[in-house]
C-alpha cells in the first residue's frame, strides 16, 4: 500500500520535474525571437546600466537587456570577442584599447578615506605616495595619533586601482598593503571597522555611506575637498569616467541603447546611483 | 581507604569537567547560529513585508522586492538537483552494491570524486563559463548555472549516498538474497529505504551549498535580476544579490539583511521538510 504511493509520489515528482523543464525549454525559442542586447564588465557601472537598461525595456517592449557584472578588463575582453555587445569600463580608455570606442555616460570621482575619528583631514600628494608605499608607518607622521596605518588597497583589475595608481604615478608592485578589497561598500566597510585604516573609493558611494552615519570621512585631496559638486564643476582632480564601449559599428538596437543612456533622460537614474551625469558641468 | 576516596573524588572531578567542556561546546555552537539568526532578524525584519516577497527589484535591489530573484534562485536550484542527484545516487548504488571496495575502478571513482570536492567553486565558475556557457553556447542562463551547480553538487551528494547506503547492515541484503528477492528489488525496498535519512542529509548539504553559491554562478548564471522567462534566460541568484547589494551597492544593506533572512528561513524549511520526509519514509518501508 505505502509502498505503491511512495512509488507514485517518486515517478509524479520526478515527471512533474521533466515536465516543467519541457515547459521552460519550449517558451525559449518564443523569447529568442526578441531582441536581445548583452553588456558585461565594470561592477561599478552595472547597477546604473541595469536601472538604465530596465527603462529603455519599459519604452521598447520586446527588447531584453541583460547586463552581467565582473570588472572593467572583463568587459573589454568579451567586448573583443563578441561574447557581448557593450562593455561597461569605469575608467577612459587606453593607448592600446583603440580598437575600441567608448560613449561616457557619467563620472565619478576616487577619494581617499579614513575612519571618523582620525582627526587627519587633508594629506598632499607626496603623503598619500608615502603612506601607501610603506615609508610612512604611523598616523603622526602625518598630523594623527601616534598609531600605525592600515592600508586598504584595491585588487587588481579594478579600475579604481589603475586610476588611483596612474594619478599617485605608482605601480602596484610598489604598495604594502594590508587588506585588500573589492567593491566600494566593501573598502568603506574596512574602513569604518577599523580606526586607523586608510582606503580609497568612489566619492558617490562615500558621500551616501557618511550621511547614513558610517564612521568615514573623505579626505581633501591637494587642498580640493572630495564631494560631488566639485566633480561636477572639474575642481577635484582624482575622477574617472563611466563608459560603454563598443568594438565596431553598432547595430541599430545598440546604437539606440548608447543614446539613451547618454540622454537627458537617464539623467536621474545617474543621480540616484549617486555618480555625476555627463552633461552637468 | 582514603586513597580510594581521593581517586573517587578525583574521577568525579574529571567526569564534572568533561561533561561540562561538552555541554560548553554545545552551547558555543548553538550560540553561533542564534547570534546569526538573532543578528538578521534584528537587521531585516523591518524590511520584510509581503511586497518584498511578489515585487521585482528596483532601483539597484534599494527598493522593491525579490520575487524575480527568488523564482530564478529556485529554477537553478532544480535544474541542478534534477541533473545531479540521479546521476550522484545512481554512482553511489554501483560504488556500494557491484563494485568491491578495493577494485581499481571503485577507487579510481572515489579518487576522483574527492579531487572533485576540493575544488574551490570559483574554479567550477570559470569551467562552467568557459564550457556550458561559451563552449556550449548556452550563455548566461539558468541552464548553465544549474548545470555548473550540477557539477559541483555531484562529490557531495556522491559521498554523503555512498556512506549512507554502506550504514546499512550487511545482514539485510544477504537475508534479502536468501529470501530470493532481486537485487533491484532489495535496493529499492530495503535499501534506500534504510538509507534514506542519509541520503536525505546528504540532500541537504547539497542544497545548502547550492543556495550559498555567489562565485560559480557570477560568471555562469548572471547578474540580471529580471523575472527569467525561460532556462535560457540570466537569472540572478539569491546569494549573489545579498552580495552585490552589502559589496557593490551603497544603501543595500537593509534590503541584503531582509534577503539573508529569507535564504536562512528557506534553508530552515526545506531542512526540516525534508529530515521529516526522510524519517517517516523510513519508518514506514521498514515497518510495513
Amino acid at each position: 500500500m505505502f509502498r505503491k504511493n511512495s512509488y507514485l509520489l517518486i515517478c509524479l515528482i520526478l515527471l512533474s520535474g521533466v515536465a516543467a523543464g519541457l515547459v521552460l525549454l519550449s517558451t525559449a525559442p518564443a523569447s529568442a525571437a526578441t531582441q536581445r542586447l548583452v553588456l558585461t564588465g565594470s561592477s561599478t557601472v552595472a547597477p546604473l546600466v541595469s536601472e538604465i537598461a530596465r527603462r529603455f525595456e519599459s519604452l521598447y517592449p520586446g527588447v531584453r537587456i541583460d547586463v552581467q557584472a565582473g570588472g572593467s578588463s572583463r568587459g573589454i575582453n568579451d567586448v573583443r570577442k563578441g561574447v557581448a555587445d557593450i562593455g561597461m569600463v569605469s575608467r577612459a580608455l587606453k593607448p592600446d584599447e583603440d580598437d575600441l570606442r567608448a560613449f561616457t555616460i557619467a563620472l565619478d570621482g576616487i577619494s581617499l578615506i579614513v575612519h571618523a575619528s582620525n582627526p587627519v583631514v587633508s594629506l598632499s600628494k607626496q603623503q598619500v605616495v608615502s603612506i601607501f608605499t610603506g615609508n610612512v608607518m604611523r598616523w603622526s607622521a602625518v598630523g594623527g595619533p601616534d598609531t600605525r596605518i592600515t592600508v586598504v588597497n584595491k585588487a587588481e583589475g579594478r579600475s579604481t586601482l589603475e586610476l588611483f595608481l596612474d594619478y599617485f604615478q605608482l605601480k602596484n608592485s610598489m604598495i604594502k598593503p594590508h587588506i585588500i578589497i573589492g567593491d566600494n561598500a566593501q573598502g568603506i566597510k574596512t574602513v569604518a571597522g577599523n580606526r586607523n585604516a586608510i582606503g580609497y573609493v568612489s566619492i558617490g558611494a562615500a558621500e551616501y555611506e557618511t550621511r547614513r552615519g558610517m564612521p568615514v570621512r573623505l579626505l581633501a585631496l591637494d587642498g580640493a575637498a572630495a564631494s560631488i559638486s566639485n566633480i561636477q564643476n572639474g575642481n577635484f582632480p582624482l575622477l574617472r569616467p563611466l563608459n560603454l564601449v563598443i568594438s565596431h559599428e553598432p547595430q541599430d538596437l545598440a546604437r539606440q541603447f548608447l543614446t539613451f543612456a547618454q540622454s537627458p533622460q537617464v539623467r536621474d537614474l545617474v543621480k540616484a546611483q549617486y555618480f555625476v551625469p555627463v552633461d552637468a558641468h | 581507604m582514603p586513597e580510594m576516596i581521593w581517586h573517587h573524588t578525583l574521577q568525579k572531578i574529571r567526569d564534572c569537567g568533561v561533561q561540562g567542556f561538552v555541554y560548553l561546546a554545545v552551547l558555543l555552537v548553538s550560540a553561533v547560529f542564534v547570534w546569526m539568526l538573532a543578528d538578521l532578524v534584528r537587521g531585516g525584519f523591518a524590511h520584510l513585508s509581503w511586497e518584498f516577497m511578489t515585487e521585482s527589484p528596483r532601483d539597484a535591489g534599494r527598493a522593491g522586492g525579490i520575487a524575480s530573484i527568488l523564482v530564478s534562485t529556485v529554477l537553478i536550484l532544480l535544474v541542478a538537483l534534477v541533473t545531479a542527484v540521479p546521476l550522484a545516487w545512481a554512482t553511489a548504488v554501483l560504488l556500494t552494491e557491484f563494485v568491491p571496495v578495493t577494485s581499481p575502478l571503485g577507487k579510481t571513482v572515489r579518487f576522483s570524486l574527492f579531487v572533485l570536492a576540493g575544488v574551490p567553486s570559483i574554479v567550477f565558475g570559470l569551467f562552467g563559463n568557459a564550457f556550458f556557457s561559451i563552449y556550449l553556447g548556452l550563455g548566461f542562463s539558468i541552464l548553465s548555472g544549474g548545470l555548473t551547480l550540477a557539477c559541483m553538487l555531484l562529490p557531495i551528494l556522491t559521498s554523503t549516498a555512498e556512506a549512507g547506503l554502506r550504514a546499512v547492515p550487511e545482514t539485510y541484503r544477504l537475508s534479502a538474497a536468501a529470501l530470493g528477492i532481486t537485487r533491484t528489488a532489495a535496493l529499492i525496498h530495503l535499501i534506500f529505504p534504510a538509507a534514506a535519512p542519509a541520503l536525505a542529509a546528504g540532500l541537504l548539504i547539497g542544497i545548502g551549498r547550492a543556495l550559498a553559491e555567489t562565485a560559480a554562478l557570477l560568471f555562469t548564471s548572471g547578474y540580471v535580476d529580471r523575472m527569467p522567462g525561460s532556462l535560457f534566460d540570466s537569472g540572478r541568484a539569491l546569494a549573489l544579490h545579498i552580495f552585490d547589494l552589502s559589496m557593490n551597492v551603497p544603501g543595500g544593506d537593509m534590503p541584503a539583511y531582509a534577503s539573508a533572512l529569507v535564504l536562512v528561513s528557506l534553508l530552515l524549511c526545506i531542512n526540516i521538510l525534508a529530515m521529516k520526509l526522510a524519517y517517516s519514509l523510513q519508518r514506514r518501508k521498514i515497518l510495513t
